[in-house]
Parts: structure tokens; C-alpha cells; sequence
């Protein structure tokens, strides 16, 4: 299958609307199952349609394979219903007056196929997506989860070469949305499909996807692998964005508003004088622990005393919150705290742990080197 | 992979394919999106059509206005087609400008306002009875009481004159004047049973509009208002009124409106006594040939009728800042009435005697009964409906054995069932247009000319179409006298409903299906013939349907533009209350009404809608 390519492209509505997509590069190559992750609005779904052709471009172009298929320059535009690839919308657009059947065999009539390949891959897709008890119904008599299965077995019954969903498990129960993630993976095992996922569900995007695309406000935050994503947020918005309860961030370089942040300061100019010029810093809550003495504190770690002011358990987990004088930082832990509203704590985060960022908010890769000696890298 | 993280970060170098496209570049890009499917084609198409149908006349009257009309030329000393201001002198400012138009403004007004207050008054008590308490019967009056609204206006205007007809006018006596208690004129005509019968025919209006806000208001409003310890007439006034004021007030535009161009009422029960409103001077005008003023006169009832429409625009635009989010609490709960239940029900019950009952009676009665208000068997005949031989000069037959009444049918339905039909196709196909086409002035143009006509009174709108189509223009001959003006005037009237109706479907519809047919492969013919026109089959039937019952029951175009070979059944019936034939002219408004009436039960059925979405046919 071939590899999916968006050079600058480029969609706004109306000429002096702010840009939905801004200049995005892109490269989707066969058989990943890329996510695009960003809150809503940022242009997510608005790429996933310029690349099914629902959306023509503003500026820039779109390849797939040799094929130029979308492009302002060229005056090209592959219409959607030439461009072989299959699209599973958030509401799922089953066609209410067909049957499932007919809702499945849709496809396959348009091109022509003999009769008994037709009915062939149709029991195949049925049967893999466990519909076919439902084959003579209409969409409205089944239920959220079902519809959703008819919609993936429709567009997976012509084969497509890359397979796009739009939000499709954010209308489902969690239970149901569990399932079908499942589903999903065996699905793209099974079919070899290049899959183009749009969520806003970070979860849903670690557990599914091989490669990440995050964006906000219609431009690419960051692409890399689920791990590299949570590991090495490229920048502050990738930080925050993914990880719950969110990381917490200190920022330097102003006295007096926050005093963790001011003893954070201290700790980098003391143990890392070479590092200059950092805007923040960032610390997972599942990074961080806490002592009852300042003695206990690992070496080397950065620690800070503090008052637990929240034990909130999450089942399996806990968040701890805790405050200082003007600040208050989140914390996770798995093993049951034995400790109670109103104790001090000292709080300890390991120099690797920590996630170092410039004044305008990019990664400072140069600290990672430095901080992460100690770990692979 | 870590570094190829960081590198995609938001600072790109510089690429070939990424830097801006020329403006030429995007217009290329643009037409080539826009020509691809027919879509663009067909709205180009449609919007020229539409111009030529609804603008061009409306542009032909207003000009009629302010130019020398034939037959003036003398008079003005100057040619065909010169400028004048003669014609608006005439009608605002000469000695007979009061008969012309500052009487019958006056009278519109007066009538508009006493219908629009009786209304009120009437139809939000109804309006908070039916949907708010428990009054008996609350589920059988929601539908009865709406029956008025489904008939045809002057309807009633023949019950009215059936009962009431004294000796001012000759031919068959009205009831009262039969036994001998002659009604005085202002009973018989004029002003007050104008009023009382256009208030009557648009409470329904009130209680759907009104009625519909009361259902959707959220009875958690109300409840936290209780809470914190309002009482009952103190939510009423501070909580209630305030959030149902849009409603009311744009029930109250809406018939003032219709009031506008209402013409069978003010022609069948002003006439007798000289009584004019605009839309009856206008006929007058028209009938006495004077173009000109007729022109004034069409124009300042269409002026009228956009100021209107703009402020309920306005208010509409204003409720929508009213709408309470979230269903939840809007359940129909009920006030219970206690002692005043029997009354109450007592009321609705009145209204709907008054207002359905006794008129269709009167009328069904009045077409068996050879003389009027006598209640003997020997004078109960049915020869009005399938008689021979009957003594009377013309119309020798029952009415359902006269030729002259098949001829109409024939041609109402072939007129307005032609017309419905391709107002319904146009309808659907300007829905899709406004809504899927990438051009979106070509949208915004055909949303706003389709619904011109609705701004635009129809007789106001039948004078535009004979001053344009009256006389040969350009490759097209005179069409006056054709029963092509009668489809071309109705399609053009009947778009708004039609349009309407087609963006509503098409939005509801939305893009989801067809997307997902072009995704599986499929292009733009095989996703209409296979994806939209199955799914809006159901739509396609009411948009067709609906103009169909208004145009049956529709005068004010037909009586400007229908002559006798083309008459249909509300110009016939019209022209046998002219020759006083009263039973036989009952008689083709009951079938009109009939017709109407199921016609619209029908609709109903199919939609499986209220009749308030479709207010305003």
C-alpha cells in the first residue's frame, strides 16, 4: 500500500477565517495505524477529510504514492469517490432506507463485481465483524455498538488501501468502547489496512496507535511513537496535553509566584550550571514521590516540603494533591498511601524524570542528554 | 525516533510544494471543485429561472408604478414607458387617493389589528388549556380546534353571509332575514364580520405557535422559580410571559400578514356596503384596467409585507436567544383545573361550535334547503348536488352534475396539481443546492429569492405577474388568459413552502450518508438516484402535497390571473356567489374544503409531523 503524503496543506473557511490547517506536513507510510491526537478544534478531523477529498485544500498538496491526488498548484482534485479509500464517520452515516446487507454490499455493486464474489466478501466481512445475524434489519433497529460494526464492515468489504475513522468509538459505553478498541487492532492485523484514527481520547490513541500525530490549532505538535509522545513531549502543549491527572509545571524565572518553582530554580543552577535558558519545567505525577523525612530523599533528587491536602483514591491508584505556600502539585501513587490531609511530606522527583522546556515552550533536548545519563536513550 | 520527534516540530524548513498558491492558482483550483458535479450547474440554472419567475415581475410592477401606462399617453403628454409620478399621486395625494388607498390602508389596518387582538385573546387561553392542564378532552380539541385553519378563510365568509345576508343585497335571504329578524348592515357586512371572521380563521395560529412554545418551555424554570417562593401568578408574570413574548409577538406578524393579502373575506362581505381594504382596491384597480395605480397599490402592499416579514425575522432571531437547552424538564406537566374544569372545557368547546361547526353546518345545510331557515321536510331537497331540470336561468343541473364543476376540477387539478408537482422537484433540488454547493453566493442567492414570495402578499404578487406576462415581451407571447400564468404565478408563490421544506430535509439529512457514498465509490448521479432521492422520498411527498392543499384553497392568485376558460374551483365558486347561485357556490367550497381538509390529514399522516412546522401555507 502506499505511503500518504501532505505537503503544506493548508484549509481555512472564508479568506480572513483564522487557518483550520495551517501548513501541515504529513507522511503516513503503509500500514501504520497513525492517530491523530489534539483537542477538539484543532484541525483533526479537517486533515483526515482533506485526505478522503470531503475537503478540498486551501493551499499545499496531498500524495498518495506516485499519485499527486490534491493540489492547489496543479489545479488537481482526485474526487473522494475515485480515491479508493474507506471512511468511517463519527456518526457512522449507515444508509437508514438499505439493510445491512445492502449497507454492506453498497460498495462492492458500485464496482461491478461478479455476484458470488460479492456475497463472498460480504459473509467474510459479516462474519469477521460479527454481523451477520443482523443482515436483513435496518440501521435504526440495532444498537450504537452494532451500527458501528456495520459502518467498519462496509468500508472494509471494498478493501481499501487506507481505512480513515472519524472519532468512531466516542459514541459508544466505555465497556463497548473497550471491545472495539480491541477490534480495532485485530482488525488492522488482519487486513493489513493503513488506518488514520482521529480521536481526542489520549488513551484511546496510546493503546491503539503505532504512530502519534498531535496538533492544536490546525498545526503538528509532535509525531512519534505512543512512548516518544508521553516520554519526550517536544513541546509544553504535548506535555500537558497528554498525561491524567496532567504534568505538572513549574515555571522559572519568576520570583516569588510560585516557591516550588523558586527551589526548583536553585536545584537546576546548583546541580546544572550549564543549563541555561530554561522557561519550565515539567514533572509527571506518576514520577514524583514523597517521604516523611528529609533524610529519605533519594540522591541527587529534586525535593520540596509540602502538606497533603487530598487523598483521592481512583481505584488501584491514588492522587495525592499537595500544597506549599503558593502552589499545588499533583502526585499518583500505586501503593496505598498511610498518610492523611494535613501531614507534610517531602516531595522527590529524580533529575531523568524531569521534562525541560525553553522560554517559548519547545523541548530542550540538550537537557535530556544531560539529565538522562543514566537511562536509555 | 527521538530525534525525528523533535525535527517535526512546529518550524518547517522551507518547501517547493508548500509556498503560497497564486491567486490564479486558487481560482483554478476552485472552478475545477466547483464544475466537478452538476450541483453548481444546477443551482446556476435554478437561480436564473427563479429570477426570471419571482424577480423580474416584482421589479415590472414596481416600475409599472412610476411609468406612463397606455391609454395615458394623451392625458400626460408624454410616450408609453416615460417617467411619471402621476400614477403615486393619484393613489397618495389626489382627491380620490382616499378611496384609493388611505381608506382601504386604514381598514386593513383596523381589521388586522381587531383579528390579531381576538386572536390573542382567544387562542393563548386555548393555546395554555390544551397543552397545560387538565381540561377534558385536551387531546381531541388540539386537533379540532386547529380545523379552522385548514379551510379556507372565506369559508366562513359564506357561512356568514348564509346566515346574516339581509335585504341590502338581492338574491336568496340570508336565515335571520327569512324569519324575520332583519341583521342590521354593520351584522351583515363590513368592519365587524370582517374582523370576527379572519380572527376566528388564524386562532389556530396562536394556539400552535404559542402552544408549541408552552410545550418546549422547561418546567424546571418554572420549578426553581417556586422554589425559591414565587408564587403562582408571580411566575406566570416573571418567568413565564417574558420567555413566551417572542412567540406571541411573532404570531401576532404572522397574521397581521396574512390579514395583508387576504382577499375572499373583504370581497365576498365588504363589497355589499362598499367597504374596502388594499387587497380588494388593488382587484378594483386591476378590474377597472388602471395599471398604474394598480402598480401603487401592489407595491405598498408588498412594502407592507417585507417590513413585516424583517421584523419577525427579527424576533425570531431573538427568541432563538430564548431557547432553554436541554429537554429534560419539559415535560407536559399539567395544571389541574378544579371547579373551573367544566367551564373550561365549556369554552373550547363554544369556540369550536362557533368557529367549525355552525359554519360547515350552515353551508352543508344551505346547499339542501330550497328556501332558507325553514326547518320542514318538504323544503329539504338534494337537487342542488344531483338535481335536474331545476328552474333557474343558467346552472340547470345539480352542482355535481354541471360540466361547468368537473371543468374546474379538472383544471384545478391539473393546474395546481402540475404546479405542486414542480414546486415540490424544485424545491428539493434548491435544498440540495443551498446545501451542498461549494459556492456560496449561489447558496445565499437562492435561499433569499425563493423566499421572496413570501414576503410578498398573492394578490400583490398575481398584479406583478400580469403586468409582466399581460402583454408580449421579448420571445415570450402574452400569457394572459393561459394556463401557463396560472402554473408559472403558482410555482413561484408556492416556493417558499416548496424551498423550505427541501434546505429543512436536506439539512436534517445532512452530509454523513452521501459522504459515505462517495467514499464506498459512488459518483453524484448514482448517490441521488440510489442515496438522497430514497431517503427524502418521504419530504418529496409533502413538498408537493403541501402546496397542493394551498394552492386548492388558494383565491387571490386565480382571481387576478384566471379567466373563464381557465377557472378552477375557488374562482368558479366565487363567480356563482356573484350570480347568487348560494347553494351551488356552498356547495363547491364544502368540496374545497374537503379536500383541503384530508388533503392535509393526509400530510400529517405521512410526515408523521404537526401541522405547526408547516405554519404559514
Amino acid at each position: 500500500m502506499p505511503t500518504i503524503n501532505l505537503r503544506g496543506a493548508q484549509k481555512n473557511y472564508g479568506v480572513n477565517a483564522a487557518n483550520a490547517v495551517a501548513d501541515l506536513d504529513l507522511e503516513i507510510r503503509d500500514g501504520e495505524f497513525m492517530c491523530l491526537l489534539g483537542p477538539s478544534g484543532c484541525g483533526k478531523t479537517t486533515t483526515l477529510r482533506m485526505i478522503a477529498g470531503l475537503e478540498n485544500l486551501s493551499g499545499g498538496e496531498i500524495q498518495v504514492g506516485e499519485r499527486v491526488v490534491d493540489s492547489v498548484q496543479q489545479g488537481i482534485f482526485v474526487p473522494p469517490e475515485k480515491r479508493e479509500m474507506g471512511l468511517v464517520f463519527q456518526s457512522y452515516a449507515l444508509w437508514p432506507h438499505l439493510t445491512i446487507e445492502r449497507n454492506t454490499d453498497f460498495g462492492l455493486r458500485l464496482r461491478n463485481l461478479p455476484k458470488a464474489e460479492r456475497e463472498a466478501r460480504v459473509e467474510r466481512v459479516m462474519q469477521a465483524l460479527d454481523i451477520s445475524k443482523y443482515r436483513d434489519r435496518y440501521p435504526s433497529q440495532l444498537s450504537g455498538g452494532q451500527q458501528q460494526r456495520v459502518a467498519l464492515a462496509r468500508m472494509l468489504a471494498v478493501n481499501p488501501g487506507v481505512l480513515l475513522l472519524d472519532e468512531p468509538l466516542s459514541n459508544l459505553d466505555a465497556r463497548l468502547r473497550l471491545e472495539m478498541r480491541a477490534e480495532l487492532k485485530r482488525l488492522h492485523n488482519e487486513f493489513k489496512t493503513t488506518i488514520v484514527f482521529v480521536t481526542h481520547d489520549q488513551w484511546e490513541a496510546m493503546t491503539l496507535a503505532t504512530t502519534i500525530a498531535v496538533m492544536n490549532e490546525g498545526t503538528l505538535q509532535q509525531m512519534g511513537t505512543p512512548n516518544d509522545i508521553y516520554d519526550r513531549p517536544a513541546n509544553r502543549f504535548v506535555a500537558e496535553f497528554v498525561g491524567s491527572p496532567p504534568i505538572n509545571i513549574l515555571t522559572f524565572g519568576k520570583p516569588g509566584i510560585s516557591d516550588i518553582a523558586d527551589k526548583a530554580e536553585t536545584y537546576f543552577s546548583k546541580n546544572y550550571p550549564k543549563l541555561r535558558g530554561i522557561g519550565s519545567i515539567g514533572l509527571r505525577p506518576e514520577a514524583m514521590g514523597y517521604v516523611a523525612k528529609q533524610k529519605s530523599v533519594p540522591e541527587d533528587s529534586f525535593s520540596a516540603e509540602m502538606t497533603v491536602t487530598g487523598v483521592l483514591p481512583t481505584g488501584g491508584s491514588w492522587i495525592l494533591e499537595l500544597r506549599s505556600k503558593n502552589h499545588t502539585l499533583f502526585l499518583t501513587t500505586h501503593a496505598l498511601p498511610r498518610i492523611d490531609s494535613g501531614e507534610r511530606v517531602f516531595v522527590h522527583a529524580p533529575p531523568e524524570a524531569m521534562h525541560v522546556f525553553d522560554g517559548q515552550g519547545r523541548r530542550v533536548s540538550e537537557a535530556d542528554t544531560v539529565l538522562r545519563k543514566n537511562t536509555y536513550n | 525516533m527521538a530525534l525525528l520527534s523533535e525535527t517535526t516540530n512546529a518550524d518547517t524548513p522551507a518547501r517547493g510544494a508548500s509556498s503560497a498558491p497564486s491567486a490564479w492558482q486558487t481560482w483554478r483550483y476552485r472552478l475545477k471543485i466547483a464544475l466537478r458535479e452538476p450541483t453548481t450547474l444546477i443551482g446556476v440554472l435554478t437561480a436564473v429561472l427563479f429570477t426570471y419567475l419571482i424577480v423580474v415581475p416584482i421589479i415590472s410592477i414596481v416600475l409599472d408604478s412610476v411609468r406612463v401606462q397606455f391609454g395615458h399617453e394623451r392625458r400626460l403628454g408624454k410616450d408609453v414607458g416615460d417617467l411619471t409620478v402621476y400614477y403615486l399621486d393619484r393613489a397618495f395625494f389626489s382627491p380620490v387617493a382616499t378611496d384609493l388607498f388611505w381608506r382601504p390602508l386604514l381598514n386593513t389596518l383596523t381589521v388586522a389589528l381587531g383579528a390579531i387582538s381576538l386572536s390573542l385573546v382567544i387562542g393563548t387561553v386555548l393555546a395554555w388549556l390544551i397543552s397545560r392542564t387538565d381540561m377534558f378532552g385536551r387531546r381531541w380539541f388540539a386537533t379540532a380546534l386547529i380545523v379552522p385553519y385548514m379551510l379556507p378563510a372565506w369559508t366562513f365568509a359564506l357561512a356568514w353571509t348564509t346566515l346574516f345576508k339581509n335585504r341590502t343585497v338581492g338574491g336568496q335571504p340570508g336565515w335571520f332575514e327569512a324569519i324575520g329578524l332583519t341583521p342590521p348592515d354593520w351584522v351583515a357586512y363590513g368592519r365587524f364580520p370582517i374582523t370576527i371572521i379572519l380572527a376566528l380563521h388564524y386562532t389556530p395560529f396562536v394556539i400552535l405557535l404559542f402552544g408549541s412554545a408552552l410545550r418546549r418551555f422547561d418546567s424546571q424554570l418554572e420549578d426553581s422559580a417556586r422554589i425559591l417562593g414565587a408564587r403562582r401568578y408571580q411566575v406566570a408574570i416573571q418567568i413565564i410571559m417574558p420567555l413566551m413574548r417572542p412567540a406571541l409577538l411573532s404570531s401576532m406578524v404572522l397574521i397581521f400578514a396574512k390579514c395583508l393579502g387576504e382577499f375572499g373575506v373583504p370581497y365576498v362581505l365588504g363589497l355589499p356596503v362598499k367597504f374596502e381594504v388594499l387587497s380588494t382596491s388593488l382587484f378594483r384597480s386591476i378590474a377597472s384596467r388602471q395599471t398604474g395605480v394598480a402598480g401603487v397599490v401592489a407595491a405598498s402592499i408588498m412594502l407592507i409585507g417585507i417590513i413585516t416579514l424583517m421584523i419577525d425575522a427579527r424576533l425570531v432571531r431573538e427568541a432563538r436567544r430564548f431557547v432553554t437547552i436541554g429537554s429534560k424538564g419539559s415535560m407536559n406537566r399539567q395544571n389541574r383545573l378544579g371547579k373551573l374544569r367544566l367551564p373550561a372545557t365549556g369554552f373550547a368547546a363554544a369556540v369550536f361550535i362557533v368557529s367549525v361547526a355552525m359554519p360547515l353546518l350552515t353551508l352543508v345545510l344551505s346547499t339542501v334547503m330550497k328556501v332558507p331557515a325553514r326547518f320542514t321536510l318538504d323544503n329539504f331537497t338534494l337537487d342542488y348536488w344531483i338535481g335536474t331540470d331545476l328552474h333557474t336561468v343558467a346552472l340547470q343541473t345539480g352542482i355535481l352534475l354541471s360540466p361547468d364543476l368537473w371543468a374546474a376540477a379538472k383544471n384545478t387539478m391539473m393546474i395546481v396539481g402540475l404546479a405542486s408537482l414542480v414546486s415540490g422537484v424544485l424545491g428539493l433540488l434548491v435544498g440540495y443546492v443551498v446545501i451542498r454547493t461549494p459556492v456560496r453566493s449561489l447558496s445565499i442567492y437562492l435561499r433569499q429569492v425563493t423566499f421572496l414570495p413570501y414576503l410578498v402578499p398573492g394578490i400583490a404578487f398575481a398584479a406583478a405577474y400580469l403586468s409582466l406576462f399581460a402583454v408580449p415581451r421579448g420571445p415570450m407571447p402574452a400569457l394572459y388568459g393561459t394556463v401557463t400564468i396560472l402554473i408559472l404565478a403558482l410555482i413561484a408563490d408556492q416556493m417558499p413552502y416548496a424551498s423550505r421544506a427541501g434546505i429543512s430535509a436536506m439539512t436534517q439529512l445532512g452530509k454523513d450518508p452521501e459522504e459515505a457514498a462517495q467514499i464506498a465509490g459512488a459518483g453524484w448521479f448514482r448517490r441521488m438516484i440510489y442515496i438522497v432521492i430514497p431517503i427524502q422520498k418521504g419530504s418529496l411527498v409533502t413538498g408537493v402535497l403541501l402546496p397542493f392543499i394551498s394552492g386548492i384553497k388558494g383565491l387571490s392568485l386565480f382571481v387576478i390571473l384566471a379567466v373563464p376558460s381557465t377557472d378552477v374551483l375557488t374562482t368558479f365558486s366565487l363567480r356563482l356567489v356573484d350570480y347568487h347561485y348560494t347553494q351551488a357556490a356552498n356547495a363547491v367550497v364544502l368540496i374545497i374544503a374537503a379536500i383541503a381538509y384530508f388533503g392535509t390529514l393526509l400530510a400529517q399522516k405521512l410526515t408523521r409531523t404537526n401541522l405547526a412546522e408547516g405554519l404559514g401555507s
